[in-house]
C-alpha cells in the first residue's frame, strides 16, 4: 500500500493513542513511538505497530505513535485507520 | 472498544481541538484554557446510560468550583456522545491552574476517582499532571498506575465493575450518613455536658445553678431538638467546596432555625444559642474535613473552624458599634453598662444587640467569637488536655468533664459570668475554680468539697458560667470525634 499523504487517527485522551501517519523520508519504514507506558509496554507497542504496517503493506512511510496507555485493539484499530487514510488519494 | 466508541472519541478529539483554537478569540489577550470530563471507567459502562445522573452531578459540582473561586465559565456544554456523557468548560485561566483545580476536584469529590478531567490549551496541548509535579493516578483496583493496569488489562472487567459500582453507592450513602456519624457525636457530647455534675452554677441533674426558668429537662429537650440540626450543620460544611470562609452565612442561616427550634423545645428559654454557633461551626469543620477524606482530628477541626470565621468578631462588632452609638448617643447608656450593674435593663433598652455584642461594648471581650476565630484555644490547649489526662489516669467521664470545666472556669471571660455578675463575679468564679483544683479537683475528696461547695456561692452570685460550659461541650466533641474518627473516616471519600 503507498501512503501518499500525512493523516492521523486516535487521540490524545487517556486510554486512547494518537497515530500520525505520512509519506516516508525514502526507503523503509520510520518508526516513532512516545508512550506514558513506555517502560512496561513500549517493547509491545513497537512490535504491534510493526506487524500492522507490515500486513498492510507499506514499505515507505513514517509512523508516529502517542500512546496515552490505549488497549493493544485501540492501538491496532487506529494504526489501521491511520494508514486507510493516509492510502487515500489527497 | 467497538468502532462507534472508537469514532466517538475521535469526534470528542476533535471538538476539543476546535473549542481549545475558539478560546482565543473567547478571550482575547488573556490566558484560556479548556477543561474536558469524562467518566474513567471501562466503556461499556461509561456507554451504559447508568452514569447519566452522575456524571451531570460531576459536571454542576466542577462549575460550582470554578464560581466559587470567581472563574467565570462562558462556554459550557453537556451533552452525551458515542463514548458516553462529555463535559466541555472553556474559561479564562491559566492552563496549569486549571489543571490544578481539576486534580483537586478529582482528588476531593466523592465520586473523583470515576472522572477523568483533562485540561489543555489554546494550542490543544494536553495539560498533564506532570506538568504539575503530580504522579500519576492510581488504578481503581489496586496502588499501580492506572495507565498501566488499564493498558495491560490487568483487572478482570467484573471486578473493575464491582468497584466502579461500589464507589458511586458509597457517594450516596456518605454525605449523610458521615454528617448524621458527626451529628450524633456532637449530640452526644451535648447531652454528656448536660449529664455532667455536679456544676456549680450551672444546670445539672441535681441543681438548677443560678437559673429559675429552667432545669435538666429543658436542657435534655433543647439537645433533641438540636440533634438534627448538628447533622445539617455537618452536611453544609461536607456539601461546601470553596473558600472556608464562604460557608458562614448558610451556616448562620441553619444557625437562625436551629433557634426557632431550640425556643421551641424549651418554652422560649435560651438553653444552648452560645452552643449552636459553636458546636454548630466545629460541625461543619468536621463534616468538610471527612467530606476531602482527611481525619478530623482535633488541632485540624478547630483551625477548619477558625478559617470559616475569620475576621467575625471585627465584622460582627464594627456594625454593632456603630448601631449602638446611634441608639445611645443622647445618653450615658453604656457606661452603665460597664459598671455591670445593670445588664438587663441595658440589653432591653438597646434594642438587638446579644449578649455578646453588648459585652463586646462594654469590656472588649470578644466571648465565642473570638475562641472560634482563635481556633478555639482554652478548649485546645487547656480544656482537651486536662480531660485526655484525667481520662488516662482512669477519672470517669463525669469527672474528667468537671474537672475540664473547672479549668475552664480559670481561664475563660465568661460572657454569661460577666453579663449577670460583671467583673466581680468572673474573679470570684476563678479564685474559686483555681483553688478547687489545687486541692486535687475530682481527684480527691479535698477538691471534690470545695468544687461541691461552689454550688450556692455562685447561687448566692447570680454566677452560671454557661459559656465555659458550652466550650466543656466543645471539648468532649472533639474528645469523641478524635476516638471515633477512625470509625467515620471509613465513611470518608472512599
Amino acid at each position: 500500500m503507498e501512503i501518499k499523504k500525512s493523516a492521523m487517527a486516535g487521540s490524545l485522551e487517556s486510554s486512547d493513542v494518537l497515530v500520525t501517519v505520512a509519506p516516508g523520508p525514502g526507503q523503509g519504514v520510520e518508526f516513532k513511538v512516545e508512550s506514558i507506558v513506555i517502560k512496561q509496554f513500549g517493547k509491545r507497542i513497537r512490535s504491534v505497530a510493526e506487524e500492522v504496517v507490515a500486513a498492510a503493506g507499506v514499505r515507505n512511510a513514517t509512523v508516529h505513535v502517542q500512546d496515552r496507555g490505549a488497549l493493544e485493539c485501540t492501538l491496532r484499530a487506529r494504526l489501521e485507520t491511520a494508514i486507510a487514510r493516509a492510502a487515500e488519494s489527497a | 472498544m467497538s468502532s462507534s466508541a472508537l469514532e466517538a472519541r475521535e469526534e470528542r478529539w476533535a471538538k476539543k481541538i476546535a473549542l481549545a483554537r475558539d478560546l482565543a478569540a473567547d478571550f482575547p489577550g488573556k490566558p484560556s484554557s479548556l477543561a474536558v470530563l469524562t467518566l474513567r471507567m471501562p466503556a461499556f459502562l461509561r456507554t451504559s446510560g447508568r452514569f447519566s445522573s452522575s456524571a451531570l452531578s460531576m459536571h454542576a459540582s466542577f462549575a460550582a468550583l470554578l464560581r466559587e473561586k470567581g472563574i467565570g465559565i462562558p462556554r459550557e456544554e453537556f451533552r452525551t456522545g458515542g463514548d458516553g456523557p462529555e463535559s466541555y468548560f472553556s474559561v479564562s485561566l491559566d492552563p496549569l491552574e486549571l489543571k490544578r483545580l481539576a486534580i483537586e476536584w478529582e482528588s476531593t469529590h466523592p465520586l473523583g476517582d470515576l472522572a477523568d478531567l483533562d485540561v489543555m490549551d489554546a494550542s490543544s496541548k494536553p495539560i498533564t499532571r506532570a506538568d504539575l509535579g503530580f504522579s500519576p493516578r492510581k488504578c481503581l483496583i489496586c496502588e499501580n498506575e492506572a495507565a498501566v493496569c488499564s493498558a495491560g488489562q490487568r483487572h478482570e472487567t467484573a471486578i473493575v465493575e464491582a468497584r466502579v459500582n461500589e464507589i458511586l453507592l458509597a457517594s450516596k450513602k456518605n454525605s449523610a450518613s458521615l454528617a448524621s456519624s458527626i451529628g450524633r457525636l456532637a449530640l452526644t457530647a451535648t447531652l454528656y455536658e448536660a449529664a455532667a455534675a455536679p456544676k456549680p452554677g450551672l444546670v445539672d441533674p441535681h441543681s438548677r445553678g443560678a437559673h429559675r426558668d429552667m432545669d435538666y429537662l429543658t436542657f435534655l429537650a433543647s439537645a433533641a431538638a438540636l440533634g438534627p440540626w448538628f447533622s445539617e450543620f455537618a452536611a453544609l460544611g461536607s456539601l461546601h467546596r470553596g473558600e472556608p470562609i464562604d460557608l458562614l452565612p448558610a451556616l448562620r442561616e441553619a444557625g437562625k432555625a436551629a433557634e426557632r427550634d431550640m425556643f421551641a423545645a424549651t418554652g422560649g428559654v435560651n438553653t444552648h444559642k452560645g452552643l449552636i454557633f459553636s458546636m454548630g461551626l466545629l460541625c461543619a469543620a468536621a463534616g468538610r474535613l471527612q467530606a476531602a477524606g482527611r481525619f478530623p482530628d482535633s488541632a485540624t477541626c478547630v483551625s477548619e473552624a477558625a478559617a470559616i470565621v475569620r475576621g467575625i468578631s471585627e465584622r460582627d462588632f464594627a456594625s454593632v458599634g456603630l448601631r449602638m452609638a446611634a441608639v445611645a448617643a443622647p445618653s450615658a447608656q453604656g457606661v452603665a453598662a460597664a459598671s455591670g450593674t445593670a445588664p438587663s435593663a441595658q440589653g432591653a433598652a438597646a434594642a438587638g444587640p446579644t449578649v455578646g455584642e453588648r459585652l463586646y461594648l462594654a469590656y472588649g471581650v470578644r466571648g465565642i467569637r473570638g475562641e472560634a476565630e482563635d481556633g478555639f484555644p482554652s478548649v485546645i490547649d487547656h480544656a482537651l488536655p486536662r480531660l485526655r489526662a484525667d481520662l488516662a489516669a482512669g477519672l470517669s467521664m463525669n469527672d474528667a468533664m468537671i474537672d475540664s470545666l473547672f479549668v475552664l472556669f480559670t481561664i475563660v471571660d465568661d460572657t454569661n459570668v460577666l453579663g449577670r455578675a460583671g467583673r466581680e463575679g468572673l474573679s470570684f468564679l476563678r479564685e474559686g475554680a483555681a483553688n478547687s483544683l489545687r486541692l486535687g479537683g475530682m481527684t480527691n475528696p479535698d477538691g471534690r468539697a470545695a468544687i461541691r461547695a461552689m454550688d450556692s456561692l455562685l447561687i448566692e452570685r447570680n454566677i452560671s458560667p454557661g459559656g465555659c460550659a458550652d466550650l466543656l461541650a466543645l471539648t468532649v466533641f472533639l474528645e469523641l470525634l478524635a476516638t471515633a474518627g477512625s470509625q467515620l473516616n471509613s465513611g470518608g471519600k472512599p
